[in-house]
């Protein structure tokens, strides 16, 4: 219900690049052109890498090609480009960088879709907001660090034999797993105008969350159990960095893989907090 | 005051159920991960979680029947005690799990939702949407951060595990590396939990997430540690093919009503829909009228690869055929299998509610893996009895210690004192292959029960008399050399002529998945795996020429994945070794030179032992513990089941 | 612990504060005062204030008259409305300074908004300062023409001001006129784009659905108030100086105008209201 806004935009992508790939050819050539860095400090460079298209090709197969032969477009040997990966099914979170200006996954970035043609280029970045480790591979110990300030756990009686857990209506479960299905990505972060690199981790406390775990406290909060730490977390956000840092650009939905209804998680912890805030102004705490 | 610390090596659910459970036991654990805990493979696992429930139970199942078909299902290959504990444990694992938060799928009244997986013809898999792994084990992170937070468990993520510091004849530490710094360094432990799942990238491409490369079991298995059923690979019947992994189409697309065809005219070029019922060859459906489309994986797979491969049915004369759900209601297939259907719409361009996906077989699960032991519960038959009857009433009640001695300080642990192996990694609970939805089961089963054996070791075994803080540090340091020498030879490559595609890890590393696809995976055969053994000695020679093209000390990703390659190559080794050695064919092992099953012979678990002076590997058959259960022949009441399927001995397995 | 700042002490307060003041009672401010300025138009169509010859003249006199007839109005005006200002502003561009615009990359309609929101507020600080400064405080060194702003003569010293002379505008008057134009432009996004906002901030809108329709009411809002602005600044600028000084001396001396005034009334009404599109 929510999704149908961003649904109706991730179509008509798809439209778009279902149009791309009946055009692509296999065997074809196209350049990759990567923003690298040796490290932190270090400044960053371009390289260009010409690659030959395979079907079904997408931005993670190239790197492999690169990897297994690290030479540039202009024939200069260079070395493997690094970057993170895992599943390869958008299910990890961990491939995310910066395509041709968007951030997404690259495991589910097809060069048909992206670079149909002979001679097209594909531009690879690593994400803006996370310090650089090495060429596409960025630290995110921030995204996690951020699930630990708003509490993002139920806070069970240990993992003994205890009985079955609280009922649940099948329609919170679906509001539910749809929220559950964050794989702390850190896209909602990368097109976040308010979320910024910090790579000062004394100032993770008080910089903005981030979208992720405002959706995290709103799951959480809706779990029967999860609940009795609401409190907590919404005391937790209603500080500096926390929900009220939000500025409403709302590119966090759009950009979100999983089509999580962020905003709308974003907007249940403003009505928490504003009731949060007169109930404890009223009960005299 | 002594402190003990535990060590557990990898963040999948295995290991993350080890270590909460650990922590609650009073002990610090370090738990380390080549990547954040929360991108670990479990999370790739879709359909379900097995677990005998009031539903069924109330048909006539019970968790006496889930022990019988995970036994029947592995091909009577697996640690019987063991099952039957997990059987037993299933119904609390889903109930502490759905305390943890987990979104099960909901009936109309709120109770949990059930459907039918592989193996069974009872509704006991649990689900949580299309991502069930994923629910898992964000559920369990969160509890691990929780305990993290509160100190009881650090994390050492992008560490990268070595080798296992043994001394005193039993495992104190672990050497690792920073896979950012590149630092290279000890760590003490009283105990050491590996969890580091199965090695799926010896195949070169499969289901697997780019980090199963088995480096991990393999650093073990050279260190002394002895390793189970190599050749119990299980293969997916059902993939998506692409160009840098098979992507897993879950067997719950079959369990919801999937069926699988053919043109019954080989190269039939109409468009799916424009075939007609009767020109269609649902060939599952008519071998097995019982269990039609849901038989196990490798019957599936067998038939699926027998129709491509053996009859050159596949559709349009390549290796796929049609998993289709086109005719089941679009609605209900989003709401049961969304995400899964994503996922071939995503990376194949076409919408599988309205036309039928094409698939094909791929690498999927290792059954075996480091060989681990037990000590027996209460539940000692005079003698095993037969083949349970589906539906009748369970012979035992469900009582919890039946089956192993909870905690029982050698439950899980390897030959190596105080080294464990949980998971995908431990080989003890599929036999010859596994029954879907029981993967989940089996990792959170083994963190869970098996966490308990580690404290108890700890606290009445050695450590408790000699901690390994008080252990002299050479003992460390000599680890931590070998791996610097290790790594300084990779590293020293560099700077050595010109680069040459034979000594390039990338392009060994493929060369070794493709031989190991074609010869270890659905049909095997002996004169095809003697050539699959040469061809591992050529290749492990062209490793030690192997040239590196990055020095750097920085993040060095390249020479993590040579280094890996290094170790793919003993295990695959081992898988080549047990498919030869195992003249029968069980389960997952098929073989086209011995067809039937040899319980004889061969009833036995395969164990592979390094030698590490002459860097070879040995396979030895051992007894197994079957007195649980009587071996029956299994043929999910397959028509004319004497026959059996046919592929040709020059068959060769192709995944792509 | 390191000494936490008042700023965060106090964070949830001074953001919701913050939020408040936007509507109350700088907002509602914004509204009256709009409705008042665009009086010059719309009181043309008020015949009983076309005895004193131009209707919106008399009607918008009228007006400034009754809220200068409010007591304690310097009270009201100091902590009514220019401490909520201030402080209004200067949180706001604390908080915007937290922020790195991205519209070059994700040029999704909300993210302009997102952005525009910010710009308005730092044009917005700089011309109510000027706005005030220039009618209020009587800094004419910074009014083309050196134009006071009188109450007793409301609409020809505001137009003379904007203007930049009694013969018509100049090159000057048409800069400062632009200026306002633009200046109630972005002040009149920045309300009703804060008002969205605000809905989400207090948790009033929470589903997409009515972050949408409430959008849709944001907007309607702000389509008014863009009128009634846009209405004001060219019912101003090009407001015929001397005759709105006949009217306001006509509404002081209580004379009735003369017949050949009231003649002439039907033909200034259309050329004024069209002024005012």
């Amino acid at each position: 219900m929510t999704s149908t806004h961003t649904q109706a935009h991730a179509s008509a992508a798809a439209r778009k690049a279902a149009a791309n790939r009946v055009n692509a050819k296999p065997g074809r050539k196209v350049f990759v052109r990567i923003l690298r860095c040796d490290g932190p400090g270090q400044p960053s460079r371009w390289e260009t890498f010409s690659v030959t298209i395979e079907r079904g090709a997408n931005v993670i197969s190239c790197l492999q090609q690169i990897a297994a032969n690290p030479i540039t477009s202009d024939g200069t040997r260079s070395t493997p480009v690094v970057w993170d990966s895992g599943c390869l099914e958008e299910v990890c979170g961990a491939c995310t960088m910066v395509i041709n200006g968007k951030v997404r996954q690259s495991c589910s970035c097809l060069i048909d879709d992206h670079a149909p043609t002979e001679g097209d280029t594909i531009t690879l970045e690593p994400m803006s907001k996370f310090p650089v480790v090495r060429d596409l591979w960025v630290d995110r110990s921030r995204l996690f660090h951020n699930l630990k300030r708003v509490k993002a756990w139920v806070p069970i009686d240990g993992t003994y034999a205890l009985g079955p857990g609280p009922s649940e209506s099948a329609e919170s479960q679906e509001q539910r797993y749809v929220m559950s299905t964050c794989m702390s990505c850190g896209c909602c972060l990368e097109a976040c105008p308010q979320f910024n690199v910090e790579p000062d981790p004394a100032a993770w406390d008080t910089a903005f969350v981030g979208a992720h775990a405002l959706n995290q406290a709103r799951l959480f909060n809706q779990h029967e159990t999860g609940r009795r730490m609401k409190g907590e977390r919404l005391d937790a956000l209603m500080g500096t960095g926390g929900v009220n840092d939000c500025g409403n650009a709302q590119n966090c939905v759009k950009v979100c893989p999983k089509l999580i209804p962020l905003t709308e998680s974003i907007a249940v912890i403003g009505r928490a907090t504003t009731i949060h805030a007169f109930a404890r102004w009223f009960s005299g705490k | 005051m002594t402190q003990h610390r535990v060590i557990v090596v990898g963040g999948g659910l295995a290991g993350l159920a080890a270590s909460i459970r650990i922590a609650e036991a009073g002990l610090p654990v370090d738990l380390f991960s080549l990547v954040p805990v929360k991108r670990s493979h479990s999370v790739c696992a879709q359909g379900g979680i097995n677990a005998c429930n009031e539903v069924a139970r109330q048909q006539g199942y019970s968790e006496y029947e889930h022990f019988d078909e995970t036994i029947y299902g592995g091909d009577f290959l697996a640690d019987q005690h063991p099952v039957l504990e997990m059987a037993n444990w299933a119904p609390k694992i889903i109930d502490l799990l759905d305390r943890m938060g987990v979104p099960f799928n909901r009936t109309a009244e709120g109770r949990r939702d059930l459907r039918l997986f592989g193996g069974s013809l009872f509704k006991r898999t649990h689900f949580a949407g299309a991502t069930t792994g994923q629910q898992l084990i964000y559920a369990l992170d969160e509890q691990t951060r929780r305990y993290e937070s509160e100190e009881k468990v650090t994390k050492y993520e992008y560490w990268e595990f070595l080798w296992p510091v043994i001394e005193e004849g039993r495992c104190v530490g672990i050497v690792a590396q920073d896979m950012r710094t590149m630092q290279i360094r000890s760590f003490r432990a009283d105990a050491v939990v590996m969890a580091t799942g199965g090695c799926g990238l010896v195949f070169g491409k499969s289901t697997n997430s780019i980090i199963c490369n088995g480096a991990a079991a393999a650093r073990c298995y050279q260190a002394g540690v002895w390793y189970g059923n190599p050749e119990m690979i299980q293969v997916h019947p059902t993939a998506i093919p692409g160009a840098d992994k098979l992507r897993l189409m879950s067997e719950s697309a079959r369990g919801e009503g999937g069926r699988v065809w053919v043109p019954r005219t080989p190269r039939d070029t109409r468009a799916p829909k424009d075939i007609p019922e009767p020109e269609r060859f649902y060939f599952l459906e008519e071998k097995y009228p019982a269990y039609g489309n849901i038989v196990p994986r490798d019957i599936a797979t067998r038939e699926i690869f027998d129709i491509c491969v053996n009859q050159g049915m596949g559709v349009g004369g390549d290796n796929q055929v049609y998993l289709d759900l086109s005719h089941k209601d679009p609605e209900y297939l989003t709401k049961k299998l969304g995400g899964i259907l994503e996922i071939y719409e995503k990376f194949v361009g076409v919408d599988p509610r309205f036309e039928p996906m094409k698939i094909f077989p791929a690498v999927h699960y290792s059954m075996g893996g480091l060989w681990t032991q037990f000590t027996k519960g209460t539940y000692n038959p005079v003698e095993p009895r037969v083949k349970h009857k589906s539906g009748a009433p369970a012979p035992i009640g469900s009582d919890l210690g039946q089956g192993l001695q909870p905690g029982a300080p050698n439950n899980m642990m390897t030959n190596v004192p105080g080294l464990y192996a949980f998971g995908e990694l431990n080989f003890a609970y599929h036999g010859a292959n596994r029954l879907g939805a029981n993967a989940l089961l089996s990792c959170i089963f083994d963190g869970l029960f098996c966490g308990v054996s580690v404290a108890n070791y700890i606290r009445n075994d050695a450590p408790s008399k000699s901690p390994s803080c008080d252990l002299p540090a050479s003992a460390f340091d000599r680890v931590v050399e070998q791996e610097n020498a290790k790594s300084k030879r990779l590293l020293d490559t560099v700077s050595t002529g010109d680069p040459d595609p034979a000594t390039n890890p990338y392009i060994i590393g493929k060369e070794l998945g493709d031989e190991m696809t074609a010869a270890c995976t659905v049909v095997r055969e002996d004169a095809r795996l003697g050539q699959c053994l040469q061809r591992l000695d050529a290749l492990k020679e062209r490793y030690t020429r192997l040239k590196l093209a990055d020095d750097s000390p920085w993040s060095n990703q390249s020479f993590t994945y040579a280094r890996a390659v290094g170790d793919m190559l003993a295990i695959a080794e081992a898988v080549a070794l047990g498919a030869r050695g195992r003249q029968e064919s069980r389960g997952a092992h098929y073989r086209t030179d011995f067809t039937e099953r040899d319980d004889a012979n061969f009833m036995k678990s395969t164990v592979a032992r390094y030698n590490a002076q002459t860097r070879t590997s040995s396979v030895t058959f051992e007894p197994i513990d079957a007195s649980l259960i009587l071996p029956t022949v299994r043929t999910y009441g397959k028509k004319d089941a004497a026959t059996g399927p046919k592929p040709p001995a020059s068959a060769v397995a192709t995944n792509a | 612990m390191a000494s936490i700042s008042p700023l965060e002490r106090h964070a949830f307060l001074l953001r919701r504060l913050h939020s408040l003041t936007g509507i109350a009672p700088i907002g509602l401010f914004l509204v009256s005062h709009l409705l008042t300025n665009s009086s010059i138009v719309w009181g043309l169509m008020d015949s009983r204030k076309a005895v004193h010859g131009h209707g919106g003249v008399a009607t918008f006199q009228h007006e400034v008259d009754f809220i200068h007839s409010i007591p304690f109005l310097l009270i009201i005006e100091v902590f009514g409305l220019w401490l909520p200002i201030a402080f209004h502003a200067a949180l706001g561009v604390y908080y915007a300074r937290s922020g790195k615009a991205n519209t070059a990359r994700y040029a999704y309609q909300s993210n302009w908004r997102y952005r525009l929101q910010r710009i308005s507020g730092y044009v917005g600080i700089l011309f109510i300062f000027y706005h005030v400064a220039t009618l209020r405080w009587g800094w004419t060194f910074l009014v083309p023409g050196g134009a006071t702003w009188s109450g007793e003569a409301a609409a020809s010293t505001m137009a003379l001001a904007l203007q930049g002379a009694e013969t018509g505008i100049t090159g000057a008057g048409l800069a400062v006129s632009i200026a306002y134009m633009l200046g109630v432009s972005l002040l009149v996004f920045h309300f009703a784009n804060g008002l969205w906002t605000a809905a989400i901030t207090w948790g009033v809108t929470v589903s997409a659905p009515a972050q949408r329709r409430w959008g849709f009411v944001c907007a309607g809002i702000g389509a008014g108030m863009m009128l009634m602005a846009w209405s004001a600044v060219i019912g101003f600028a090009t407001l015929d100086v001397k005759e709105a000084r006949g009217t306001e001396q006509s509404l002081q001396t209580g004379h009735t105008p003369g017949p050949q005034i009231a003649e002439t009334l039907p033909q200034l009404m259309p050329a004024a209201a069209s002024g005012g599109h």
